[in-house]
Order: C-alpha cells, then structure tokens, then sequence
C-alpha cells in the first residue's frame, strides 16, 4: 500500500512536471521562438513578457515554489524539532519536485530571454538545479538506512558479507564459484581512487558490471542452476557488486558529497540574493503584478 | 572575496532586464534607470517628454500625430517599449495602413500611394536637431514647397494647393484662368497649359513660365501662317473657337488672297469654293480645282486638261468666249448661215453637249430632207454640198443641165420646189426628182380637158414651148380647118366658145363641125 501511494505522488510529480511543462509551451511557444526585437510586436506579448499578467505571474508562483521546496526541506534536514516529521527521502522528493516545476515556471517568465543581473540568478538557479541533479546522483551512492542516515564501512561490510553467506547458503553456490565473485568485485581495487577519475570509473563500472553478471550466468548455467534461483542469485550479486563498490568509493563519495554542498548552497544563495533584488527592484520600479 | 566584487560588479552593470534601443544606448547603465522609470510608478510620460521635447512641444500645441486622441489617451510605454535590444524598432508601425489624418495632416491622391521615406527623410526637415534624428517622422512641415522643388522658380505663389491638388500636379484644377490677365476662350480653355506656356531646360533646369507669357498678340503664340499677307489683327478672321472656323467672312477682302474674286466668283458664297473649312489652301491655278468638269474631259487634248479658262470666264459660263478664229482653226470652219447658228444647234443633243465632234459632214448635223427622192447620181452619200451651200439652203447650186431635164426657158425661173414638192391630198410633203416625170402634164394642168390628147398622151409642145404659154408652135392650116380670107383676121374666141360640160368650163378648140352654119347665122 505505502509503495503505491509512493508510486501515485511520484507519478503525480513527474506527470505535473510534463504537463507544466507542454502547457507552458503550447501556451508561448510562438511568442517565445519570435526574436526578442520583435516579441514587443505580438499579440502575446502584454500577457507572456516577464512584466505580463503569466509572465509575471509564472515568476512570482515558481519563485514561491523554490521559496517552498528550499525551507521546507531546510527545516525538516536542519532542525532536530521536525526530524520525526515523514522521511527525509520524501522530503528530499517533495524539494526535487518543488525546485523542479519552479525553475521551469522561472524558466517562462524569463521569456527565454537571459540578460542582466536576473540572469545571474537564473544561471544560479540552474547551476543549483543542476547540481541538485548531480547530488542526487551522489547521494544514491552513499547507502543509507531507511531513515535516510549513512551506514558506517563496518556496516556495510556486515552487509556485504551477509550477502556472501546468503548465497552460499540459500543458493549453495559453492566455494569456486563465490570465490569467483568475489574476486571479480573487490574492495580494495577503489582504494586509490580519486575525486578526478570518479566519473570514468563509475562509467566504467557500469559496464564492468554487466560483464560480470554475464560470465556470472554462464558459470551457473554450467553448475546446473536453474533459472529462478539463477535470477535471485544474479540480483544478490548485482547488490553486491553496487554494494562492493559503493563500500570502496564510500570515502571518496563522502568527501565529493561535502564539496557539493560547498557548490550547491552557494549557487542557491546566490540565486536567492539577486532573485530577491531583481524582485525588490521590480517593486520599487512599480512592476507589482496584480497587487 | 573576489565573487563578491564580481557580484556586486554584475550588479551595477546589468541590472537592466535588456539593452535598450540603439537611440537611447546612450541610457545604459544603472544610474540612468530613473530617467525613465519613476519609482514605483513603472514609466512615466513626463520622463519621456522630459528628453523628446519635441513631442512634448508638439502635444502642448495640440499638433500633430501624438496629439490625437487616440493616441494621446495611451502612454508612451504602450507603443514604444523597450529592453528589447539594440536592434529593436521602437517606433514602427504598418506603415501601409497608417492613418495619416491622425497626424493632423490627411494624405489624399498620390501622397496615399507615396513610401513614407519619400517625405519623412532629413532633406526636408528644416529643425537642425531633428534634421539629426535618421528615422524621425517630426519636422516636416504641411507646406507644399517643404517637400516639393518649386518648379515654378518663384516666379508664382507660394501657396501651391491654390492651383494644384495632391492628385496630381499636372493639371492644375485649382487654378482660374479667368482670373489671369489673359482671360481664355473657346479653344484655348481646352488645350494643354504647355502649349502657350512651353516647359523649357532639362531635369532641375526645368522651368515653366506663366507670368512672362506674352499674350498681345495672336502670333505671340502662333505662327502667322499668312506671312503678315491679312495684317496681324487675326481676330478680324478668326476666333479662339478654332481657327477653321471664320468669322466676319463678309468683311473679308479676298483680293489679298492669292486669287482675287472677278465675275461671278464675287457673288458666289465662300462655301461653294471652301467646303470643307474656310482654312484649307484651296488650289486655284485651275478652274477645274473647283469646278467640276462639265464637258467630262471632252476637252481635254492628248490627255491633258485644258482649263476652262480657255472658253470661259468668270462672267459666266454662258456665253463662252471661244472665238471664230478658234472655231475655224480646228478644222471646221464656221462661215455662211453657220455664222448664225447658236452652238447648241450643233453640239447640242437633247441635252447632252457635245463638242468633241470629228466630223464636218452636213448630214451629222442636217437632215437629209430629201430622203431617197433623188438619185445618188447627185446627191452621192448624203452629200448636201452638191446642191446647197452654207450660205443658204435655197441657194441650190446644181446644174439642173446634167439631168435629163435641162431647164430653159419659163422654167429658168421657177422655184425648184415648184416641180420638186408637192403636197398630197392629205397634206403630206413628198419630194420628187428622180421620180419627177419629166411630161408637161406632170407639172402643168391641162387647161383644154383633153381635147388634145391621143392616146392617152398631150403633147403641149406641139402649140406651146418654155418661153411663153402663147401657141408659138401652133399652125392652124396644119388643122382640118385651115385659115383663109377674112378667117386669118378673125379672133379666136369667134369661133372658138367657151363651152362647158361636167367637168367643168372650157374653150373648144377641137370642132367636129366647119359647115359655115355652125358659125355663121
């Protein structure tokens, strides 16, 4: 039940997303693809500049999204008193959401067009939102308990060697062939693994996993193992190859995770600082939309 | 640190939400943003109008386009954005279906048509500052001359729109001949202007002149084709209704003409000779140049025409003054009774003329009275002049002699038609010559009834000849009843008695009876 109603607000999420996204378009689409010297010429303009009743508005709504998605998910990660209100993944979604359909709202009110100091924030905004893709990235890389805190090395090596025992056990895939497994992932080849080569070795790894379940499912084909369990052991192994491999970048993956939120945090004040000048400006040269 | 100086740098620098127009670049900047915008007030009018005091001026005067309602109810921000680049038109409009009458000046005819840079262009705007301005549409003024060269060099008004209309500038509606010094009638009001006021030069050298056209006289314009032969007073003949069409024809003396009116041709009306105009040059070497041939080129010789003017005159067609000597040159010559006869009677059939006539025979003009009555012997083919002259038709000149009739004594002197015509009981005139018996009784009566005819035959030459009637031949002793004694003494009538029976009263000579008795008692 709970993984349904996660499905239908994910679901929900990305629907919204997509619709904001073709209504936004179909809305402007002709007004924006006009060259900027002219767009004062069409009919949409009065409605669709950044000063217009949308345009204006598309700002002021998706600025009070971001506004929304940042201190909610501030608070409740930042202060202990909301620490038990939902999970922290859920938050962290609801802030993804937010700060997507926000920028994007932002993203039409600029009219597409990005010049002068709003632009700065606007490349802010899409530097954090970038980012915010990337630390999600980073964050799945660090494993977590299911309230979203980190696990310790020594954890995750419990966990690794629980997968180890439980194939051994429950699949009875002998010595030679655990042995095989473990040697095609090992902890200890990410140990001189710096922050430069990460992104080449998690590509690579990628790949390198694949090959390593396909020899896997030939080893077992050859052992006589039949298919159910061969599936139940090649996802234990896929597991525990992420899990390996997660277990050696883990510092690593630390260490990038802090530097990310040096960059993350930044760009979002920034964006923050001159979103709120630029607004302060729009009101003190009298632009105040419907108030 | 260094952001933070970076920021604060992009700050000052970019605060504008776009680059403004290329005319007011000279507003970048952060500073300047309250040279148009008014704080929290968006952008005022008053700011705008601060720099463009030109409209400002404009709308205070209420002139011109921005003072129309319309547009004056509107603020400036409303037509002229900006922020929108360098490049931006921050004054354009549908140029095509501008309404012009909202500027205060109403284009019609060609101005409609007209590109809008034909007129808004820095030629014609006479304010140095807005001359500066490259796409303005200011500065112009309603005036015709501010966009038009004055073609007329000064030499007229300078109200243009008195003569000419935005239609065109050829012709000039406006314009009042009649209130010109040269006041235009008949044709004049319809001909083009360039006909007495000449376009003179090239391109800008061009110039038409009205006020210098000089007008005194009809020649100032056109041409005396007469060679100043009538004067130059041309309204004496013509009008300004046309020049074909004359006037005073009655006063015009002709005798200035080449061909000066004699005879007849001064009574004649002008139309007869000049029908189609009075104008066209009639020739008139020739009478046949007006005259129609009336003897159909019967007088003409070896295909050339000869002129009337050779028989004729302007007295008259009749009588022709073709002469005797003229006549008798020809061929024929005209002498005895001829001399008497009028023309017609000989070249006149019906009531065709004919002069054209080849041949002198009496009989194409004469009839042949005589008809076969006498003997081709002598009258030959038809051929009167045998026995008649042109002097007289009773002077016969044949010689009786070469007939077997040969004319002596009484009968010398007789009238031909004494023996030659008879009349008929029924009134009918016959000749008679070749058939003309040559027996006494055929002319004579026979006055004594027969008593002398034998055989059906009198002879009365045996009593009587030519000379005399007396009985010359007669001999009474060569009778039954010779004469002797006192009978030679006695006269005739003695013996001879009138006697008279049914025919009628006559003397008898023949007696069957000479017994004494029978005359004497």
């Amino acid at each position: 039940m709970k993984k349904l109603i996660r499905i239908t607000v994910l679901g929900f999420y990305s629907f919204t997303v997509v619709a904001l996204l073709v209504i936004l378009v179909k809305t402007g689409f002709s007004y924006y693809t006009t060259p900027i010297e002219n767009r004062f010429f069409h009919d949409m303009h009065v409605s669709l500049k950044p000063s217009g009743f949308l345009g204006h508005g598309y700002g002021i709504v998706g600025t009070l999204f971001i506004i929304l998605g940042v201190s909610l998910y501030m608070l409740r990660k930042r202060y202990r008193i909301f620490s038990r209100v939902g999970l922290l993944k859920y938050w962290l979604e609801f802030h993804i959401f937010l700060c997507t359909i926000g920028p994007i709202l932002i993203l039409f009110h600029t009219a597409f067009k990005f010049g002068g100091i709003v632009s700065i924030s606007f490349w802010s905004m899409v530097a954090v939102f970038i980012s915010g893709v990337l630390g999600r990235f980073i964050y799945n890389q660090i494993p977590r308990s299911i309230q979203g805190n980190e696990f310790t090395f020594e954890e995750l090596q419990t966990q690794n060697l629980a997968l180890s025992n439980q194939l051994k056990n429950k699949y009875q895939i002998n010595d030679s062939l655990l042995n095989k497994i473990e040697k095609l992932v090992e902890v200890d080849s990410y140990k001189s693994i710096s922050i430069p080569v990460l992104l080449p070795i998690i590509v690579k790894d990628f790949f390198l996993k694949r090959r390593l379940l396909k020899e896997l499912k030939k080893n077992l084909t050859r052992h006589n193992i039949g298919n159910k369990e061969q599936k139940n052991i090649l996802r234990l192994s896929s597991n525990k190859i992420v899990l390996v491999r997660r277990i050696g970048l883990l510092s690593v993956m630390q260490k990038v995770f802090n530097y990310w939120h040096i960059v993350h945090l930044p760009f979002a004040l920034v964006m923050l600082i001159i979103m709120v000048i630029h607004v302060a400006i729009t009101i003190v040269f009298g632009y105040r939309w419907i108030f | 640190m260094i952001f933070t100086l970076g920021f604060l740098g992009a700050i000052s620098g970019q605060i504008s939400p776009g680059e403004l127009t290329t005319a007011h670049s000279n507003l970048e900047g952060m500073s300047n943003c309250t040279k148009c915008h008014e704080i929290g007030d968006k952008v005022h009018d008053d700011k705008c109008l601060d720099c463009h005091k030109e409209i400002k001026e404009l709308v205070f005067l209420k002139k011109g386009y921005h003072s129309n309602k319309a547009v004056s109810s509107k603020n400036c921000i409303q037509c002229h954005s900006e922020h929108h680049g360098r490049n931006f038109q921050i004054v354009r409009f549908d140029e095509s279906n501008f309404d012009h009458s909202k500027t205060g000046h109403k284009l019609s005819g060609k101005h409609t048509f007209l590109k809008c840079e034909k007129c808004h262009k820095g030629d014609f705007i006479t304010n140095d500052e807005l001359k500066k301005k490259p796409k303005t549409f200011l500065g112009l003024d309603k005036k015709c001359a501010n966009c038009h060269t004055d073609f007329h060099k000064g030499e007229l008004s300078n109200d243009c729109a008195s003569c000419h209309n935005e239609e065109s500038f050829r012709p000039a509606p406006g314009f009042d001949h009649n209130k010109a010094k040269y006041q235009l009638t008949g044709a004049h009001k319809t001909i083009n202007c360039d006909k007495c006021h000449p376009v003179k030069g090239e391109n800008e050298n061009k110039v038409q002149s009205f006020t210098k056209t000089e007008f005194s006289q009809c020649t100032s314009c056109h041409e005396d084709i007469h060679k100043n032969k009538f004067g130059q007073n041309c309204t004496s003949c013509h009008s300004t209704t046309s020049f074909r069409k004359i006037v005073n024809k009655e006063d015009f003396d002709h005798s200035k003409t080449d061909f000066v009116l004699m005879g007849k041709h001064q009574k004649t009306d002008c139309r007869q000779c000049h029908v189609t105009s009075m104008t066209v040059r009639l020739r008139h070497d020739q009478c046949y140049n007006c005259h129609s041939d009336f003897h159909k080129g019967e007088m003409d010789r070896n295909g050339l025409r000869v002129d009337c003017i050779a028989c004729h005159n302007e007295k008259g067609f009749i009588p022709s003054t073709y002469t005797l000597q003229q006549h008798n040159s020809i061929g024929f010559l005209l002498e005895g009774s001829h001399l008497a006869v009028p023309c017609e009677d000989c070249h006149k059939t019906n009531t065709e003329w004919k002069f054209d006539i080849l041949s002198t025979r009496c009989i194409d003009c004469h009839k042949n009275v005589h008809g076969s009555s006498i003997s081709s012997k002598f009258i030959g083919n038809d051929e009167c002049i045998k026995c008649h002259t042109v002097e007289s038709w009773d002077n016969v000149t044949f010689n009786h002699s070469t007939t077997d009739f040969i004319l002596d004594g009484k009968h010398k002197n007789v009238a031909c038609r004494q023996c030659h015509i008879k009349t008929t009981f029924s009134g009918k005139i016959i000749h008679l010559f070749k058939d003309l018996s040559s027996k006494c009784s055929t002319c004579h009566d026979d006055k004594h009834m027969g008593q002398f005819t034998e055989e059906g035959s009198t002879v009365c030459t045996n009593c009587h000849n030519t000379e005399s009637w007396k009985i010359q031949n007669f001999d009474h002793g060569k009778t039954k009843f010779a004469l002797t004694g006192k009978h030679e003494n006695v006269t005739c009538s003695k013996c001879h008695k009138e006697v008279e029976n049914e025919k009628g009263k006559f003397i008898k000579y023949k007696i069957e009876s000479f017994k004494c008795a029978d005359c004497h008692s």
